[in-house]
């Protein structure tokens, strides 16, 4: 499957904010995307589309900020570059502290921006990678059979073929059947392979 | 035996007091009118009879031994000196007398005459007063004010509970002492004199009122609101004055840290409007600086292009433009909000307008421990003004005229005058002036200049507004030094002019 092209969506409620920050992208060659509003963005965006978000802090409607709570609650994982003004920089801080990747303080040099916006788009890279790895993992572990998955819960947790048999009441024989099944259906080459797509999956503290 | 000669027993019925005669056997020789009167036997009923009919239980059977001793070798403990005893009514009743024997000389057998005089009633008199006086005492220590009263020399008479208790000194340590000398705080001794001479003279029964501040023991200063009057006598002359005071220490102190609270919310809330005031311009002048900074960033990376996108560049540089301008509105805008160009203007009379502030400026001025004067000149003129800005920058010169005193105050006059009068050409001038330092060198040239300050605290725009309003006016505000010493900052509002029918 091909990835689609990355863009940069820019969401800023002044129309020559908004254009200048279109053109300087595209004179460094990056597809922007410009929105007039959040309720803008979420009508056009589909999750599919890879890229990063340019979102001026203060927006009449949704602000930012909501826009950015709005993306958590929808689990949409692009990063967020924002753009403040002067005294912004509380808000700056409230939205680093919520996940956003960058921040801005306008009026600001080409080569800053440019560069934020190469490293959010790397970033947006690695993520959807991620999620593609951990997507396969959970497709695999939805293939295990009750059984086998608590035979894999144990030896993930580093027990014993011999203490797994105990503790499920079966012979040591009959874990290393559905041992041997679970290795197969996870496609992991290793016990050690095994705790990281675990481990990968697992909810993060 | 003889009788008392006639002679004496006129004298005997003469007299106010009992007379009572005995002869050296304690027998009742004479009993006057007065006797009669107080022990309620007729004399015929008492003449004959022992003396110790008259005395109480007590005293009756020592007597007759008394009298003997007395005889045989001339110890007495009665002659010649008075003593206070209790004697018995006939009907068994008993009261105090007060006694003094004496012997009549050259008779024999020796007689004595006893004068008896009824302490009853002076004691109880002299009870009835002190009770009184105890009473009086009672309601002047009761009084939740101080009173003090003094003769005309100052010399305190009386200082009730409450005055002891705020000057921390025993009631001895306060009368007899000179209330001005002993009492009043020595900053406020000529203050508080005056109001005593004054009290003297006074004419008339009012309560003049004054304020000063009494000194206790341990060097406590408290400041008291007094209501004067003065004492006469029934010749209608003055004896003394007599004080009633209030101590309004706390309650000054109360006012004043209000007055200093609202002040400082009055600054904060300044403050905070004109940061959000600073954060909204600047908020509205980024976002085209913002645009333009991008434009030009992008015109720059497309020039650099082996085939420049020759329209993109060109509505780039339009926007530019565009924006520049934008910004140039935005300023435009500020500066006719600082302006008001809004403004109400009325007909009215100037001095009614500053008497309004009065009251605002007059605890401005109580809280920088100085005082406020009006000169106001009448009649005026009226003039055309919009009252509340005329008002603000009249507020403005007397808060900074007390500024400019504050740190130097060497207990040289601490006053701010607000003058009106009619000019030659028949304008209203209204002056502002201090007993300050005055401006110097410099800051005379930069006073109006915004952002010039010589206060530690300043913003450096309150003369800067204030000139815009006058300017406004079309009038100017102006400088000149105050003579002996201070700064005087005026302006000459046009006459109100008739309109022609």
């Amino acid at each position: 499957m091909k990835d689609l092209p990355q863009t940069v969506f820019v969401v800023d409620d002044d129309d020559a904010v908004r254009d200048s920050l279109r053109m300087l992208l595209k004179s460094a060659g990056v597809h922007a995307e410009t929105c007039a509003s959040a309720q803008d963005f979420f009508s056009i965006y589909d999750a599919s589309q890879p890229g990063c978000l340019v979102l001026d802090v203060r927006m009449p409607g949704m602000s930012g900020l909501e826009m950015q709570h709005e993306l958590n609650l929808r689990g949409l994982t692009m990063p967020v570059i924002f753009i403040t003004g002067h005294g912004d920089i509380p808000m700056a801080v409230e939205a680093m502290q919520h996940g956003a990747f960058d921040f801005l303080q306008k009026p600001f040099r080409d080569q800053e921006l440019l560069d934020r916006v190469q490293r959010a788009l790397v970033r947006d890279t690695e993520n959807r990678a991620r999620l593609r790895h951990t997507d396969r993992i959970r497709e695999r572990l939805a293939s295990l059979s009750p059984r086998e998955r608590e035979v894999l819960d144990l030896v993930t947790q580093g027990k014993a073929n011999k203490m797994v048999a105990g503790d499920l009441g079966v012979s040591q024989r009959t874990v290393e059947i559905h041992r041997a099944h679970v290795m197969q259906k996870m496609e992991a080459g290793s016990l050690a392979e095994l705790v990281r797509m675990m481990m990968a999956v697992a909810p993060s503290p | 035996m003889t009788a008392p000669a006639p002679e004496v027993l006129a004298l005997l019925e003469a007299a106010f007091d009992a007379a009572v005669i005995i002869d050296e056997r304690g027998r009742i020789e004479a009993f006057n009118a007065s006797a009669e009167a107080m022990f309620g036997y007729r004399a015929a009923d008492a003449i004959g009879r022992n003396v110790s009919m008259l005395m109480t239980a007590a005293d009756r059977g020592t007597h007759d031994d008394h009298l003997r001793r007395h005889l045989a070798d001339g110890e007495s403990r009665v002659l010649g000196r008075g003593r206070d005893v209790r004697a018995q009514h006939r009907d068994g009743s008993e009261f105090s007398i007060f006694l003094s024997v004496g012997r009549i000389a050259n008779t024999s057998p020796p007689r004595f005459v006893g004068f008896l005089h009824d302490t009853s009633l002076r004691r109880k008199a002299l009870a009835t007063l002190e009770k009184e006086r105890q009473v009086n005492r009672l309601y002047l220590d009761l009084a939740q004010v101080m009173l003090v009263a003094t003769d005309r020399s100052g010399v305190v008479q009386l200082a009730n509970q409450r005055a002891i208790r705020v000057l921390k000194r025993g009631h001895s340590a306060i009368v007899d002492s000179n209330w001005l000398e002993s009492c009043v705080a020595p900053d406020d001794r000529a203050t508080a004199r005056t109001a005593f001479r004054a009290l003297l003279m006074s004419g008339h029964d009012e309560p003049q009122v004054c304020e000063y501040h009494v000194r206790s023991s341990d060097g406590e200063d408290r400041f008291i609101t007094w209501r004067g009057v003065a004492l006469r006598d029934i010749n209608n002359l003055v004896t003394g004055v007599m004080l009633s005071g209030e101590d309004i220490t706390d309650q000054r102190r109360a006012e004043n840290e209000a007055h200093r609270a609202l002040e400082r919310m009055n600054s904060v809330a300044r403050l905070a409007t004109m940061g959000e005031m600073a954060a909204g311009i600047s908020h509205e002048l980024n976002q085209p600086l913002a645009a333009i900074a991008n434009y030009a960033q992008a015109c720059v990376r497309f020039l650099r292009m082996p085939a420049p996108d020759l329209p993109e560049i060109s509505g780039a540089l339009e926007q530019i433009a565009g924006q520049a301008l934008r910004a140039g509105e935005i300023i435009r805008r500020i500066r006719s909000l600082v302006r008001n160009e809004d403004v109400r203007r009325e007909t009215q009379d100037i001095n009614e307008l500053i008497r309004e502030v009065h009251g605002l400026l007059a605890s401005d001025a109580r809280v920088h421990d100085g005082k406020l004067a009006l000169d106001l000149a009448s009649p005026l003129p009226n003039v055309t003004v919009d009252g509340v800005q005329i008002q603000q920058v009249l507020m403005n010169l007397v808060h900074n005229a007390f500024e400019a005193q504050a740190p130097e105050h060497d207990g040289a006059p601490f006053e701010v005058r607000i003058a009106t009068r009619a000019t030659a050409a028949g304008d209203v001038e209204v002056s502002v002036s201090d007993l300050g330092p005055g401006l110097a060198g410099e800051a005379e040239q930069k006073i109006f200049e915004p952002f010039f300050t010589t206060k530690a605290s300043g913003t450096g725009l309150g003369l800067a507004i204030s000139r815009s309003i006058i300017k406004a006016h079309d009038a100017r505000l102006g400088y000149r030094a105050n003579l002996p010493r201070g700064a005087c900052f005026y302006f000459v509002l046009p006459a109100h002019q008739e309109a022609p029918p």
